[in-house]
């Protein structure tokens, strides 16, 4: 079993889903962590070993763009989408006594100049989303200001570096509590139930959601019936008490938990979306 | 492990030294014009500004080395001798061995080799150190931490 | 005070008790062995831990924590192999010290000014935390910028034998920390198409080849040449006249080390490089730095034990993260139910306070262990050259295969043993080449965001006023020597 990171937030999901998955299976599970190259390491170690369904990957958009930058890694058709472990919606955020004062005055002032977005590295996850926003809510091409990590990006955005980020809620729980940052909307489907009041993109008029998603794929050529085996066994051992605990506490979707079919869709809408983002920034060759 | 490079007696190293060094940074200057074009309408500096700053500082600084005088030389720096060749070569080996005797192996063998060139004749005892460092490695890494050390062909899978 | 004396209360559990000792001996055995830090080890404990219920489980965590960063120097010391990249500046001066046969006497410095600096830094963790946090929303990509011209300011005065071959080795620790992909161009540098270098040359492996397998390549070379170590004075432990001697270096590391761990960007190797280069200043006995000098090995372990309680600030009062390891025990409260944030200090202060409570705990611990093992750990300094130095070679490639199990490290590993090696033929120190790779990343990196954030206009510095006073300090640091040269030169004419 394998993908990226010891200590992050993926590596974490991995672990916790291990505190129950052992006894679902009846086998032992081991985490190997494959760091390098945005995930390319980990998809050319899934890739080295035997299509049999002993190796599972956590994928994350990143592995999707790493594919999408260097075309000789294993691709999406190469994988084969087993379940979902989280999803976790963004937040557009701004200081609070930020001039943006709310979702209208961000519209107006996105279109009127180029705002400051603090975001991951360029042609990371990050810019992406800041790009498929920018471009829903018609603005000026965002300036991306790249930092190390969400924590980052939440100092600088208190500090006043920045105007504005996407950011996930669990990153900036603290500074929402004491309420100096400010929620404008949620980038998803439907509002979150520890925010209700704060609106989503797409009632205010912007076609757009973001999350930070994780699931599990295998490689292509696993027998069918070890897929659903695997399917069914990763949900149980992700319907615990544990796992269930650990999504409440971090912040995350209840509902993160779902099968290859929704999980599978997924990936495909936001390799798409990914390959859009990359080619309209000069990023792909 | 370049032999040749160990201090020969007479050698300003002050000299090889810096030559050394502008040789890798004039290399590293080379290398930043093959780096890919940096996306079109991105604020601030390049990819190449810092790096080939730093290669012309370092090629400035090198040039005020080979001016300068050379250091003492310290009495307690010897010349490697055979066996000391012979050690660097069992590191050297190291790697290619671990296809064959994987990582523990390799560690079994390297650690009685590389004892015995030091100048330990006590063989029993060198066996039986090594083997006892190595299921120390295995208890602590493998069983208790969890890592997966790479094996070889005869060993360790 | 009340939920202080509470917080003191929880740990008279024995249970809670049993898991900070644990704990403490987990640490410095982890921290020892290069390539399992305490990171590595936290986050492989995080699941068990779960069962543990909050107070247990964190107290268990910080313990690993505090202790792991005193392990370090153990090995740092005794074979040149720093156990933790943190202990890094220890092994300049402590192996030295090692090698004159004052392994005791390095070791007990180490552990006395590490558990200082440690308890030092939880009780302001007591006192100041929540405002100590604040500033943290002061220092943005500028200040951050200045802060690291502040720390690479000194390193032409470290190390090796002369301040041209300290520049040129800290310019070579820049360039290799441009390797990988440039955070704000998206660009790969120096990979070469290479997986393994596409996220930057790794610390551990740099460190561990440039001084453990350096010293062992050297040492084969010397296997004659070597004087037999004093074996009399190894378990030799501190006593008085070298407290009173490493006092003033023990409070500054102490200070540094805290405000440094405080900053959510810089963590517990730069608390300790700048530690080191601090204590050099201000030291009365400078000729002894490069030599074996016990302050040089007090200064850098105190402030990257006291980074240890300073990186739990940001951790507990702003929720984010003051280094990986805090990243890791964020996520082991956040499992648990607890949210940090500053409303814990109003509403869970039993909470917190046990953690405090347990870290000081953990340092007293590690502090009774550090000196009651120094002679027995020492002895490990006489066991025959041709034993030792095979097993250490052995340990640097597993340390470096380990943290990010790729042998890309271990290839690294090597081509830093040769370099190592080539050093210390040639009058280079590895100290400025370290100092360059730590801080080089950040360097550039502020700089580039900085001047996004200005619009590409450097004068925006000018509106920085941190930033502006941190610049004139590291000025008036390099000027001073020259203004005192001319000063003295005046009144001798």
């Amino acid at each position: 079993m394998t993908h990226a990171g010891v200590g992050g937030g993926t590596d974490i999901t991995v672990r916790m889903m291990m505190v129950q998955a052992p006894a679902e299976f009846g086998q032992e599970f081991t985490v190997v962590n494959r760091t390098a190259g945005s995930g390319a390491q980990a998809l050319q170690y899934l890739a080295s070993k035997p299509a049999d369904g002993h190796t599972l990957l956590l994928v994350t958009q990143t592995h999707l763009l790493s594919m999408l930058r260097n075309r000789s890694l294993p691709q999406m058709s190469d994988l084969i989408p087993v379940a979902r472990a989280t999803e976790d919606p963004m937040l557009v955020l701004v200081r609070r006594d930020s001039p943006l004062r709310g979702p209208d005055e961000l519209m107006s002032a996105g279109r009127a100049r180029s705002l400051r977005f603090g975001g991951t590295h360029v042609g990371g996850v990050d810019h992406v989303a800041i790009f498929a926003f920018g471009r829903a809510a018609g603005f000026q091409q965002p300036t991306l200001v790249p930092f190390r990590g969400g924590g980052e990006i939440v100092i600088n955005l208190v500090g006043g570096n920045i105007d504005t980020a996407l950011v996930n809620p669990a990153e900036a729980e603290a500074q929402l509590r004491s309420g100096e940052v400010r929620p404008l909307m949620v980038l998803s489907e439907r509002r979150l139930p520890s925010l209700p009041d704060v609106p989503t993109g797409k009632e205010l008029g912007i076609n757009s959601t973001a999350a930070t998603v994780r699931g599990y794929c295998v490689l292509k050529g696993t027998p069918e019936d070890r897929v659903a085996r695997l399917e069914q066994g990763l949900i149980r051992a992700m319907e615990s008490g544990v796992y269930k605990d650990y999504l409440r506490n971090t912040g995350q979707s209840p509902d993160s938990v779902t099968g290859r079919q929704a999980w599978g869709a997924q990936l495909t809408s936001f390799f798409e979306e990914g390959r859009e983002a990359l080619t309209a920034l000069g990023l792909l060759r | 492990m370049k032999p040749s490079v160990a201090p020969v007696a007479g050698a300003n190293l002050n000299r090889v030294a810096a030559a050394l060094a502008a040789a890798l940074a004039a290399a590293a200057f080379a290398g930043t014009f093959f780096f890919d074009e940096v996306p079109p309408g991105l604020p601030g500096l390049g990819a190449v500004e810092f790096p080939r700053l730093i290669c012309i500082v370092i090629l400035a600084l090198s040039a005020t080395l080979a001016l300068q005088e050379p250091p003492r030389r310290d009495p307690d720096a010897h010349a490697p001798d055979g066996s000391a060749l012979a050690i660097w070569a069992c590191c050297l080996m190291f790697i290619p061995a671990m296809a064959l005797g994987g990582m523990l192996g390799t560690s079994a063998v390297f650690l009685v080799a590389a004892g015995w060139l030091w100048g330990e004749r006590r063989l029993p005892m060198l066996i039986g150190i090594s083997l006892a460092v190595v299921l120390c490695l295995w208890l602590v890494f493998v069983k208790v931490f969890r890592l997966t050390l790479p094996g070889g062909l005869l060993f360790g899978n | 005070m009340e939920a202080f004396l509470g917080g003191l209360a929880i740990l008279a559990d024995p249970y809670v008790m049993l898991m900070v000792l644990l704990g403490t001996v987990l640490g410095i055995f982890v921290g020892a062995l290069p390539g399992i830090s305490g990171s590595t080890t936290i986050a492989l404990m995080l699941p068990m831990t779960i069962t543990m219920g909050p107070i247990a489980s964190i107290c268990f965590l910080g313990a690993i924590y505090c202790a792991a960063n005193f392990g370090g120097s153990i090995t740092a010391i005794l074979v040149n192999a720093p156990g933790d990249p943190s202990a890094s500046a220890t092994a300049l001066e402590g192996f030295k010290m090692a090698e004159k046969g004052q392994a005791g006497l390095a070791l007990g410095i180490s552990a006395i000014a590490s558990a200082i600096g440690g308890i030092v830094s939880v009780v302001v963790l007591i006192v100041a935390a929540p405002a100590l946090a604040r500033s943290a929303y002061s220092f943005g990509p500028p200040e951050y910028f200045a802060l690291a011209l502040f720390g690479l300011s000194m390193c032409a005065a470290i190390g090796g034998d002369s301040p041209v071959k300290n520049l040129i080795a800290a310019a070579f620790g820049l360039l290799l920390a441009t390797v990988g992909m440039d955070l704000t161009t998206g660009v790969e540098r120096f990979a070469f198409g290479i997986t393994e270098l596409s996220d930057g040359i790794g610390f551990v492996p740099v460190l561990i080849g440039l001084f453990a397998v350096g010293e062992m390549l050297d040492q084969a070379a010397n296997r004659h040449g070597k004087a037999e170590i004093v074996s009399l004075e190894a378990a030799r432990v501190p006593g008085r006249a070298e407290m009173r001697k490493c006092w003033r270096s023990i409070w500054l590391g102490s200070g540094i080390g805290t405000f440094i761990g405080a900053l959510p960007a810089l963590g517990a190797t730069t608390a300790a490089l700048i530690g080191y280069n601090e204590t050099r200043r201000w030291s009365k006995h400078k000729e002894e730095f490069g030599h074996g000098s016990i302050e040089g090995v007090a200064g850098p372990e105190a402030a990257n034990n006291a980074a240890v309680g300073g990186s739990m600030v940001p951790t507990l009062a702003l929720g984010i993260p003051g280094s990986a390891t805090t990243a890791i025990i964020l996520a082991g409260l956040i499992v648990q139910g607890v949210r940090p944030g500053p409303h814990l200090f109003n509403e869970q202060p039993t909470l917190l306070y046990a953690v405090f409570a347990s870290m000081l705990a953990a340092n007293i611990f590690y502090l009774v262990m550090g000196l009651s093992m120094a002679r027995l750990f020492a002895r490990i300094s006489l066991i025959p050259p041709a034993f030792l130095w095979p097993a250490v070679f052995v340990l640097s490639v597993i340390g470096a295969y380990g943290p990010n199990q790729s042998m890309g490290d271990v290839y690294v590993m090597l081509a830093a043993g040769v370099v190592g090696f080539l050093f210390r033929r040639t009058g280079f120190s590895p100290a400025p080449l370290i100092m360059g790779l730590v801080l080089g990343g950040m360097v550039e990196e502020t700089l580039k965001q900085s001047l996004i954030i200005f619009g590409d206009d450097l004068s925006g510095f000018l509106q920085r006023p941190i930033a502006l006073v941190l610049f004139a300090i590291t000025a008036a640091g390099l000027g001073w020597p020259l203004v005192a040269r001319l000063t003295r030169v005046a009144r001798a004419a």
